[in-house]
């Protein structure tokens, strides 16, 4: 970093509250030939209100504000991540949209500012957390002020890269983020972004982190162009790395270089220093451009199998009744408790007497047992499960469900590709040497130098779809054409035939009561007349009957006497 | 009255009623008639369509097919490796080979042990293991999957060789990993022992059990990719290719969706290969292909007949029950010099399939799942073909009808002078004891009931001879013993006529006709065909022997013993009549076993049919044949 920079770095940290940024990318090649890169962009600050900031995003600082949010997590991912050939991520995010948060202690109304929580996010990130309602979301069954959705069926794309990327103090023009092209980002086997809110308080005294993070995986296939394993920036990212950060203190690149022991590799630079003996440290100042040749191994690794992995899918066929199965796989040599939360949505409502916890094929009494009825269109099905895991086993959480009738205003307009079931969540502590990094630290470099007993890993199972019964829609729509087409063609000469009446108008001889009463008139006043002459003679009124009528092409029947006036 | 809470007394006076009535035996021949002639001019150019695409995502053909044999591995090389490899293990599957195989092409690959406990041996035990490897596709969840599967034969196999179209699989695999437009993942399976490895496969997919409990432990699966869209299965039996034939018949006569069928010859035709329905239709390529009415009549025959045996042609016909659409592609030997097709032709035939299913955005859904095919290209649907069933129940509910009614009035008539009360007169006692035993027998010989006692038996013969002599033994005393038992015991139930169970036997036959044709139309359309003549003959009382004798022939068990005769003399025709006997008893029994089998692994409901329905209505039809009637004297002046 030159000097000038740093200047004006210290001028920022001396005239404001106290900030702190780093960019870091973290690149792991795997055995089985994907390679991930994990970024991460951090801020720390140390004043709790939001209303100014020099480094830390003003659009999100507001939304914390405003909806009293004590810790945010919000990942949007494209892909599923396997953990069995991957290993474990840095942040485990299953596909689609996923948002947990953690209010103030004292807030009241819990669920007004979670929806406009997720409301504001909706539109900072241009995603569907808008959707997010009652029937899709749960509070923690221990924690009043924790709220937590995912939305499976999100697609994420460049238009949420774009506002993501808005939040970083040197947006994508600098620094790691202009490694970021949404064409490359988006052609990555995984990716997930995610924003990271959390207060890091030491007896007392209170921190604020802000981690905005992209997880990539790219498979070697589709960037080396040969059958080896070799990757580089470019081949990854498009482009090279230009020009760091100003506003970053650190910007450092890590290379895991794990794998190199099992194939051997060359890396184009000589790393600035290696942690842990395995990982290659580079710091960012100015062009950088990192490759490396990986020759493709003789023996094909197809699996990494980490310590602690999940399976879950659907059991059963048919449209009746089903079955849902969740696998842990406990690959450790000592007893691991994880806690499995199911958030079942209301369409499959569960029957709590079929849940059969077995490991290894042998029924076992899991330690705890929370479990929520869901609600049609209200509530989901929340069933949470602390399990005593045996050493090197597969325990197997099974419950069966039945496939209901929607309305047929709540089918989505592809009723038949299925309905999305996002993922079951399982938490779990293992060992720290169990898994070559751990990621609970604010930077990667504390999480390299960490060291500890435990670490809390959070595994995201699959998404899948079911097929509920499905009605054919073709056939209302069909009808529905036809008959608006009946109705659209019959409509005409109906609404003619009903409003215009087809009658004999005009002036016609009515033999009734008024037609006496004139005539007596008439007579009463001749005989009057005759009595009193000098009066004079009144205008005589002239009453037709239909003989003397004929017809008129516009007034319709009319005397002929009018018939010749009008003649002439 | 009593009389009128069973029936509406003003029923049966109208003059349609009448007409109905006096002249159904007209009505009934004329229905039957126009029944066969119908089903004959289905096959007509005029009553079938030309198929189409109902579901739009699939835009069949819009790429250009881009397989070929230039980067990595030919398909030559695969080939030869694979050929040597099976030639080291001539009964077993090479897993070790396929599991590398899989793992260098770069998919996540798994293995799958099944079991299968023989259900008419005790402690009879076979084990099998499939080898799937799954291409995950980029970006995607894994939500979603596409099945392409080959069956591995040994060289020891009685079957045609597949290995060619495995070692397709293996070129389109390692084409198929390169490209990054996959939006659902791909499943490249190889199973053992037939239709047996991929039963245990799909249930262990889908984690249930469609046999009976405890005969095919499935086992489980460590890997999986959602829901199953569609499956493809191959069968390439050469690397000339004749011809490509699609097949489609599943289990139970379940036919895939018409968009996929017309998808693979849509293909076919843009890849310039040769392809053909069941053998039959000619294989011209084309929209100019002409094919005669002949043609058509016994392609479409070939499709009722495969159909009507409820068993798969192939192992697609398993995947249809768990609502995935699926269809073999048998790729015949090109013999004899002369134009053939390439394996790289099918090869992009197959990935134009991949390619247009990979763009489905909702399950098939579309088009037709009930049809009858007279061609590759044309199309019977279920709107045309039904009334041919419906013709032939029809005279059975109108025979029904008339018999009822004409007794109805007979009574009425007889009412006034001689005061015959109902129940007497319809001997309803009698007639449900027959209805509920007949039924009864049926339910005790369930394939999962009685086979398994007969070889427990038996068991120092063979289980097929068991098996024959079992159903063969019951048959016979039910056929021999029954009129006698009738004639001696029910002296005291003598009546005029047996109405009632005729009518009801009537009924059950065409309710249970039309509730198979629902499932499988052929299977109920044949049957149909064989058992509605004899019951239009049968008379509530006094039937003719030649009836009689009509109804032996047509039991189910000599049906079988027809219909194996028949095929055994077309495989053997020059076979001495003594060894040809021979030989069809043996198969008939092979036949029973094989379908004892089916129905307790993969849940073939075929033999039920026979047991629950044919056999209790033949006991009936037996039964109201034989029981003992007094001629009256109206009836004898007639």
């Amino acid at each position: 970093m030159s000097s000038k920079s740093l200047w004006l770095l210290f001028i920022f940290i001396g005239s404001s509250y106290s900030e702190t940024y780093s960019e870091e990318l973290f690149i792991k090649p795997l055995a089985t030939g994907y390679v991930y890169s994990f970024f991460q962009f951090t801020v720390i600050r140390e004043d709790d209100s939001f209303k100014h900031s020099t480094l830390f995003p003003h659009s999100l600082g507001d939304i914390i504000d405003r909806f009293h949010v004590a810790e945010l997590n919000v990942d949007l991912t494209s892909g599923l991540w396997k953990h069995k050939s991957w290993g474990y991520p840095a942040v485990d995010a299953p596909s689609g949209a996923e948002i947990s948060a953690r209010f103030h202690n004292d807030t009241q109304d819990v669920d007004k500012h979670w929806y406009g929580l997720t409301n504001a996010l909706s539109g900072l990130l241009c995603t569907s957390l808008n959707f997010i309602n009652s029937a899709n979301s749960y509070e923690s069954s221990a924690d009043r002020v924790y709220r937590y959705s995912n939305l499976p069926r999100e697609n994420v794309c460049t238009e949420n890269l774009t506002p993501w990327k808005k939040l970083l103090p040197c947006d994508s023009t600098r620094g790691l983020s202009s490694l970021l092209n949404s064409g490359r980002v988006h052609n990555a086997n995984y990716h997930s972004l995610g924003i990271h809110f959390r207060p890091l308080c030491n007896a007392g005294k209170c921190k604020y982190e802000l981690r905005q993070t992209v997880s990539l995986v790219y498979d070697s296939i589709f960037i080396s162009f040969n059958n080896n394993y070799d990757w580089s920036l470019r081949k990854m990212f498009g482009t090279g790395l230009f020009k760091t950060c100003p506003l970053a203190d650190y910007s450092k690149i890590y290379l895991d270089t794990s794998s190199n022991s099992s194939v051997p590799y060359l890396i184009s630079q000589e790393p600035d220093y290696v942690l842990k003996n395995n990982i290659a440290v580079y710091n960012l100042n100015g062009i950088f451009h990192l490759s490396a040749i990986v020759p493709r191994p003789k023996i094909v690794v197809s699996e990494l199998r980490p310590l602690l992995y999940t399976d879950r899918f659907i059991t059963g066929f048919g449209q009746e009744y089903g079955g849902l199965v969740t696998r842990i796989y406990n690959d450790h040599k000592s007893p691991i408790i994880a806690t499995v939360i199911e958030n079942i949505p209301w369409f499959l409502p569960i029957y709590y007497h079929t849940l059969k916890v077995t490991s290894n094929g042998i029924r076992v009494i899991p330690k705890a047992l929370i479990y929520k009825p869901g609600k049609g269109r209200v509530r989901i099905y929340y069933l949470e499960v602390v399990l005593e895991l045996a050493p090197r086993s597969v325990t197997e959480i099974s419950v069966q469900f039945d496939y209901v009738f929607l309305k047929w205003q709540e089918y989505p307009p592809d009723a038949n590709h299925g309905f999305y079931i996002g993922s079951a969540i399982v938490k779990a502590t293992i060992p720290r040497n169990a898994t070559s990094l751990t990621f609970d630290k604010s930077l990667i470099i504390d999480n390299l130098n960490s060291a500890g007993d435990n670490y809390l890993i959070c595994l995201k199972t699959e998404n899948f779809i079911i097929t509920l019964p499905t009605p054919d829609f073709s056939m209302p729509y069909n009808v529905i054409c036809l008959a608006c087409t009946v109705v659209a063609l019959a409509f005409g000469p109906i609404h003619n035939i009903t409003t215009k009446k087809l009658k004999l108008t005009t002036a016609k001889y009515v033999p009734g009561l008024a037609s006496v009463a004139q005539k007596l008139y008439v007579l009463m006043e001749t005989i009057f007349m005759l009595k009193t002459k000098k009066t004079g003679k009144p205008a005589s009124v002239k009453v037709f009957t239909p003989e003397e009528l004929s017809y008129h092409p516009t007034l319709g029947h009319v005397s002929e006497e009018f018939m010749k006036n009008k003649g002439s | 009255m009593k009389m009128g809470l069973l029936t509406d007394p003003s029923v049966g006076h109208g003059a349609l009623t009448s007409i109905f009535v006096r002249h159904h035996n007209r009505f009934c021949i004329v229905m039957c008639i126009a029944s066969v002639a119908l089903f004959c001019m289905l096959a007509h150019y005029s009553l079938s369509s030309q198929t189409y695409f109902s579901e739009n995502a699939l835009l069949p053909g819009l790429v250009k097919g881009q397989l070929n044999d230039n980067t990595g591995s030919s398909f030559r090389d695969h080939y030869r490796e694979l050929n040597a490899e099976a030639e080291h293990f001539e009964t077993e599957t090479p897993h070790s080979y396929l599991i590398s195989k899989f793992k260098n092409l770069r998919l996540e690959t798994y293995s799958h042990n099944f079991t299968l406990n023989y259900p008419l041996k005790k402690n009879t035990k076979y084990t099998g293991r499939n080898v799937y490897g799954i291409l995950r596709a980029p970006r995607s969840a894994s939500i979603e999957s596409i099945v392409l599967s080959v069956p591995y034969r040994a060289p020891s196999s009685v079957f045609p060789s597949t290995l060619p179209g495995l070692a397709v699989m293996f070129q389109i695999a390692q084409f198929f990993r390169h490209q990054i437009y996959w939006a659902k993942d791909i499943i490249f399976l190889v199973t053992e022992h037939e239709q047996l490895g991929m039963q245990a496969w799909l249930e262990a997919y889908h984690g249930t059990s469609c046999g009976s409990p405890g005969v095919l432990d499935s086992g489980k699966l460590s890997g999986r990719a959602g829901a199953i869209q569609a499956a493809i299965n191959l069968e390439i039996h050469s690397e000339k290719i004749d011809h490509i034939d699609v097949k489609l018949s599943g289990l139970n006569g379940q036919l895939p969706n018409l968009d996929l069928v017309n998808l693979a010859h849509r293909l076919c035709n843009k890849e310039s290969v040769k392809h053909t329905f069941n053998n039959v239709d000619g294989g011209a390529i084309g929209r100019n292909k002409v094919n005669s009415y002949y043609t058509n009549l016994s392609t479409m025959l070939s499709m009722v007949m495969t159909q009507a045996t409820g068993v798969p042609d192939g192992n697609h016909g398993l995947f249809h029950r768990f609502g995935i659409e699926a269809i073999t592609l048998e790729g015949h030997e090109k013999e004899g010099r002369g134009i053939y097709s390439s394996v790289l032709q099918v090869g992009r035939v197959i990935e134009g399939m991949f390619r247009s299913l990979n763009n489905l955005l909702e399950r098939f859904h579309q088009s037709f799942f009930f049809y009858l095919l007279p061609s590759t290209d044309r199309y019977v649907s279920i709107g045309l073909y039904m009334p041919c069933l419906v013709l032939l129940v029809g005279a059975l509910f109108l025979k029904a009808f008339s018999t009822w009614i004409q007794h109805s009035s007979e009574q009425k008539q007889g009412d006034s002078s001689a005061k015959a009360t109902i129940p007497e007169h319809l001997n309803v006692g009698m007639v449900s004891v027959i209805t509920l035993g007949s039924h009864v027998v049926g339910l005790l010989l369930l394939p999962n009931l009685a086979p398994a006692y007969f070889t427990h038996f038996w068991n120092y013969m063979p289980t097929h001879r068991a098996l024959l002599l079992g159903y063969g033994l019951l048959s016979i005393t039910i056929v021999c013993i029954l009129p006698i038992i009738l004639k001696k015991c029910l002296n005291s139930f003598i009546s005029s006529n047996w109405v009632l169970l005729h009518v009801i036997c009537l009924l059950e036959l065409g309710i249970g006709l039309l509730c198979v044709s629902m499932h499988n139309f052929s299977l109920g359309y044949l049957t149909a065909l064989v058992y509605v003549p004899p019951a239009l003959c049968t008379k509530s009382s006094q039937t003719s022997i030649i009836i009689k004798f009509f109804w032996l022939l047509v039991h189910p068990m000599c049906s079988l013993f027809w219909i194996t005769a028949y095929i055994t003399y077309t495989a053997y025709p020059e076979l001495p009549i003594i060894d040809y006997l021979t030989k069809v008893l043996e198969a008939s029994g092979q036949w029973m076993v094989l379908s004892t089998v089916d129905n307790m692994i993969y849940g073939n409901w075929a033999f039920t049919v026979g047991v629950l329905l044919l056999l209790p209505v033949w006991t009936e039809f037996w039964c109201l044949m034989f029981l003992p009637t007094i001629v009256s004297k109206k009836m004898k002046t007639e």
